[in-house]
């Protein structure tokens, strides 16, 4: 061996060495870069004149199917792809519904995350571990964001669905007007602290009515929220959980009516008033409308806003609905206050059980979920799908699509490995709807103790119903998750 | 004679013709969803559970002890109540103004028809945006009365939700009443009027006495009609307030499609539709029985 | 001009302001609907709220079609069409023989009278499971059977009181003058119920066109109608409400059109009241 180290045997032990690693590396990169034509390849074997069909949510999202991974994936394998668009409020029911009739109508499926539990529980979505070892798409699987990967693939350590979705909420907020330095001299003047994006949610109260009185002469707000009911609802899922709240104790009682939650509502609704009036009815639209318009100055919302600010829609006739952008190059991003975004809802591809197709129906998910695929559909101008894998933050197409992109993507890959996961148990809808008429109820004017005890009753009666240790070991499952509570 | 026992014949059968398709189409389509009703109703069926076996009396225990469902009860029993007279009256009103000739009638009865073609869904949407406090024009509108800018929370201000509703529901339906009343009024008798007046009567008692026991049939049907609808209220109240805030507008619609679309709870939603099925034909026929009296 | 005469004019005018009036109300909305669909974005969420588009465009009506969304009126139309000539059909032969014959007596009146009073969204699960027994989600015939099985009480019951309104009287002596049964229901009958007729059509087949419980339930891409169809534009991350309202626009046009049609009916239906006795 002592002879090995020097002169030729060692030339070849090395040169052995190099082109073993240099095979491995191929062997590595080939592997990763083929689960999209893995998956294509096997789908030419079995799919030919097949049709698969898919549930997507109806509207924008749809397009992507209908006008880009359909068509491509038809082009490739032969196999056609039906779009069944479903209302998003309606997209639950009618997968219970066809489950539970047996009808098969549906093949793969797009569900939210927060409603696996349920699913899986019912028995509506297949496993697919099975598959995933048989195409080799465990390596590929692994590099999506840690936070949507850990938290939003598995139930009882078992794949169902494949996260598809970058959803999360992060902060946008008008660079211009937080450089400006009679704001700046006079924010310090008052508050001892610079002007900056708010890292507490103290800090974003003290921030946001500051600006208010400054600029709503100007005709623009601190700040503004999509308050209505689903969304608020979200956004008290993180805010609590940032202040340090627990949803249940170690008995699964309901603890959402803890001082913390009661203090989180209270200053929920002190915040409305330095925001535009009538805020308490924003939506996703009316909130983006008043973003776009300059009549804010800070809001937290879906990526999709930062591309739509940036005016990435090009000549999207699909995107007409998008009020125009006055604010192109003035954004930038930030993680909320807290620094824990809410991963709010979201989507995963899934495989029904009743299909009759479900090996073609998996290799279609495995196509659309690969990080080949998957990073064209989330540059499509149309697309509501977001950002989801390691590789689609630092990609150089996408962080050139607008001058601010990189630090647009900067912010979501910082959310993506500190989101917070939705609630999901069983039932959850069931406990979100409690939160969500409690948020009515805030905005009506009742007090927050009376109205989170009130949620915490009902979260009770549920989790009786239900069966306290049934839920347990799901609430426990879901609270072991990475993304369950900020660490 | 063997025509007219012939006639008799034909004459018993030609009834039953005429009724058995009808039967025929409501048998295939109206039987099995009540018998699934009522077996599910005894079953357990949720979410998670799909054993069949039979519970008992369980759901409607639960029914009795609900207090959501019996305010859901009692909010669309409050709807009902005020739409449905301000409807008729409206309705009736409109009727009597297009009874006699008026240039034009064949186009405003046109148009106002189309408010009961708007999808409901749309209409609530619709309302939605007219009540939106900064991007619709009602509270502008109010605005200009009151001398400045108003900003009223039509969906979210408790006082405020409720006429919100009826407003919407009224706008729709009103144009139901109105074209069917005129339908009724149009087959009143004219010269039985025209002798009422020559005699001297008023207005008044004219439409009392005689217009009105004309129309009672028609307009009996068009109430319970549209009582009946107004008690499967959904799309509007969907629309505005999702039954919203917390569950002050919530509709028993609104709480069946909530527990049955939603949540699954497939049997006790059963056991909900069943109690209501009872209370509205208990309730209809009890009027009926009442309308056929007083006639 | 006499006192009279001239009283008169003065009611008419007051009736005629009146109607003005009653119709812009009851319009506003509907036209705040219909200018939606020319408005753009940044219209339809401006502050203070406008009034009028600044200019007509087509762009969303040509997506609407070249899409094939404007297609799901089609299926509206088919389904609505064929389920309300078949109520009206079935439901005026069936109110004729309760009204005069009182056929089956007070149970089968109350039986069909019962029928309306299921809540949609009860029965809706159930006959979807119905439906995929015998494979007719998603087609025509299973939706068609469905609205005309669900208007037929409406029908039936509103039929049977504008018959017995008519008098017997005129039936009787065509029986007599040799005219068969189903020659005095068409014949003679027909004629004199035609505003109820007019009216009892134009809302069958609205409630037929305006179901969306039914409609999303039972149908998937096949025969979606526009009801479902407009749905898909109320999302999460997104409200299409040019769309909304240019399809809101394409799906009360066919019924104006139908209600324009069935008016001299109803409007002949209405003077005829005073042939009677």
């Amino acid at each position: 061996m002592k002879n090995c180290f020097a002169s030729m045997c060692w030339k070849g032990l090395r040169a052995g060495f190099v082109i073993a690693g240099m095979t491995l590396a191929w062997a590595g990169v080939a592997h990763a870069q083929s689960a999209a034509k893995t998956a294509a390849d096997a789908a030419k074997k079995i799919c030919a004149g097949k049709t698969i069909t898919i549930v997507w949510e109806a509207g924008l999202q749809s397009l992507d199917p209908l006008n880009f991974s359909g068509p491509l994936w038809e082009k490739e394998t032969g196999c056609k792809i039906k779009v069944v668009e479903v209302p998003t409020a309606e997209m639950f029911t009618k997968i219970m519904q066809d489950y539970r009739a047996g009808s098969g109508a549906y093949d793969a499926l797009n569900v939210v995350p927060s409603w696996m539990p349920d699913l899986v529980q019912a028995g509506a979505l297949e496993q697919l571990d099975n598959y995933v070892d048989k195409y080799g798409y465990r390596a590929e699987l692994q590099k999506i964001a840690p936070t949507y990967r850990d938290n939003q693939m598995k139930v009882n350590g078992k794949i169902y669905g494949f996260p598809d979705d970058g959803d999360v909420f992060i902060m946008y907020y008008r660079k211009d007007i937080f450089a400006r330095d009679d704001l700046k001299k006079a924010f310090q003047a008052k508050y001892n602290y610079p002007l900056a994006p708010p890292k507490t949610w103290k800090q974003f109260d003290e921030v946001g009515s500051f600006l208010t009185d400054n600029l709503k002469k100007e005709g623009t707000y601190g700040a503004s929220f999509f308050r209505e009911a689903p969304y608020a609802m979200l956004m008290f899922q993180e805010r609590f959980r940032v202040e340090g709240g627990k949803f249940f104790d170690a008995n699964m009682k309901a603890t959402v009516n803890s001082p913390i939650g009661v203090r989180v509502f209270t200053e929920m609704r002190n915040e409305n008033r330095f925001m535009p009036p009538g805020v308490e009815k924003f939506g996703f639209v009316e909130n983006l409308a008043t973003f776009l318009k300059g009549e804010s100055a800070m809001t937290i919302s879906w990526p999709p806003y930062g591309r739509f600010a940036a005016g990435y829609l090009g000549s999207e006739k699909a995107l007409d609905w998008v009020p125009k952008s006055t604010i192109a190059g003035k954004v930038g991003y930030a993680l909320p206050p807290g620094g824990h975004p809410q991963l709010a809802l979201g989507f995963a591809l899934s495989v029904a059980t009743h299909s009759k197709n479900k090996e073609a129906a998996y290799l279609f998910i495995q196509w659309l979920n690969s990080e080949e695929i998957s990073t064209k559909r989330v540059q499509l101008p149309y697309t509501l799908r977001d950002p989801f894998r390691d590789s689609h933050y630092t990609d150089p197409v996408y962080l050139g699509l607008w001058p601010d992109a990189k630090d647009y993507l900067a912010a979501l890959k910082a959310a993506s490995q500190t989101g917070l996961l939705d609630l999901s148990l069983i039932q959850t809808d069931t406990y979100e709807e409690a939160l969500r008429q409690g948020v009515g109820r805030l905005w009506a004017g009742e007090d927050p103790k009376t109205i989170l005890d009130d949620v915490a009753k009902q979260w009770d009666a549920t989790t009786a119903k239900i069966g306290v240790d049934k839920q347990k070991a799901v609430y426990n499952a879901w609270a072991a998750k990475s993304g369950a509570y900020p660490k | 004679m063997r025509s007219g026992q012939r006639g008799t014949f034909r004459e018993r059968n030609f009834k039953y013709l005429l009724v058995g398709p009808a039967i025929f189409v409501l048998l295939l389509i109206g039987v099995f969803p009540l018998v699934y009703l009522l077996m599910v109703s005894f079953q357990g069926i949720t979410m998670t559970e799909t054993s069949t076996d039979f519970i008992g009396f369980a759901n409607y225990r639960q029914l009795f002890s609900d207090a959501r469902l019996w305010q859901a009860l009692l909010h669309t029993v409050i709807i009902t109540a005020i739409a449905l007279p301000i409807e008729l009256v409206l309705g009736l009103a409109m009727a009597q103004l297009f009874l006699d000739r008026l240039p034009g009638r064949a186009i405003f009865i046109a148009l106002l028809v189309l408010p009961v073609v708007v999808s409901p869904i749309v209409s609530g949407a619709t309302w939605a945006l007219l009540f939106n406090h900064r991007f619709g024009p009602i509270n502008q509108i109010i605005g200009w009365f009151m001398g400045r800018e108003t900003i009223l929370l039509w969906t979210i201000n408790p006082n405020l939700v409720y006429p919100a509703i009826i407003t919407a529901e009224i706008w729709q339906w009103t144009p139901f009443m109105f074209l069917l009343l005129l339908a009724a009024l149009g087959s009143v008798d004219r010269s039985q009027i025209e002798a009422a007046a020559i005699d001297g009567a008023g207005w008044w008692r004219t439409f009392f006495r005689i217009v009105l026991p004309a129309i009672a049939p028609v307009m009996t049907v068009a109430v319970l009609i549209r009582g009946l609808d107004l008690f499967r209220l959904f799309d509007i109240v969907w629309a505005l307030t999702q039954g919203g805030p917390g569950t002050m507008t919530e509709t028993i619609s609104v709480f069946t499609y909530i527990k049955g679309f939603r949540q699954f709870e497939t049997s006790y939603t059963a056991a909900v539709a069943l109690l209501v099925i009872v209370l509205l034909s208990t309730l209809v026929m009890y009027l009926l029985r009442r309308v056929e009296l007083a006639r | 001009m006499t006192p009279l005469a001239g009283r008169h004019r003065v009611r008419l005018c007051l009736r005629l302001v009146a109607a003005v009036a009653l119709t812009l109300i009851f319009m506003f909305p509907i036209y705040w609907l219909y200018m939606i669909s020319f408005k753009t974005a940044s219209e339809i969420y401006a502050f203070p709220p406008k009034w009028y588009p600044s200019s007509f465009n087509f762009d969303t009506y040509r997506v609407l079609f070249r899409d094939g969304d404007a297609a799901t009126v089609g299926n509206s139309l088919i389904v609505a069409f064929c389920s309300t000539a078949l109520a009206m059909f079935l439901g005026f032969i069936c109110a004729y023989s309760l009204a005069r014959f009182s056929t089956g007596g007070k149970h089968l009146a109350n039986w069909i009278i019962s029928q309306r009073m299921i809540p949609p969204i009860a029965v809706v699960f159930p006959i979807f499971l119905l439906y995929v027994w015998f494979g007719l989600v998603d087609t025509y015939v299973g939706v068609i059977l469905l609205y005309t099985a669900f208007n037929l009480p409406y029908v039936i019951w509103m039929m049977r009181s504008y018959i017995l309104d008519v008098p017997r009287a005129l039936e009787e002596s065509a029986l007599v003058d040799g005219y068969t049964r189903w020659q005095v229901l068409w014949k003679v009958l027909l004629p004199m119920c035609r505003a109820g007729l007019a009216a009892t059509t134009i809302f069958t087949f609205v409630f037929a066109w305006n179901d969306f419980i039914f409609a999303l339930v039972l149908t998937r891409t096949e025969v979606a109608t526009y009801t479902v169809q407009i749905t898909h534009y109320f999302g999460g991350q997104s409200n299409f409400w040019a769309k909304i309202s240019a399809m809101s626009v394409l799906g009360t046009l066919p019924i104006f059109v139908v209600t324009a049609f069935m008016q001299r009916y109803f409007v002949r239906g209405i003077s005829l009241g005073a042939v009677k006795g």
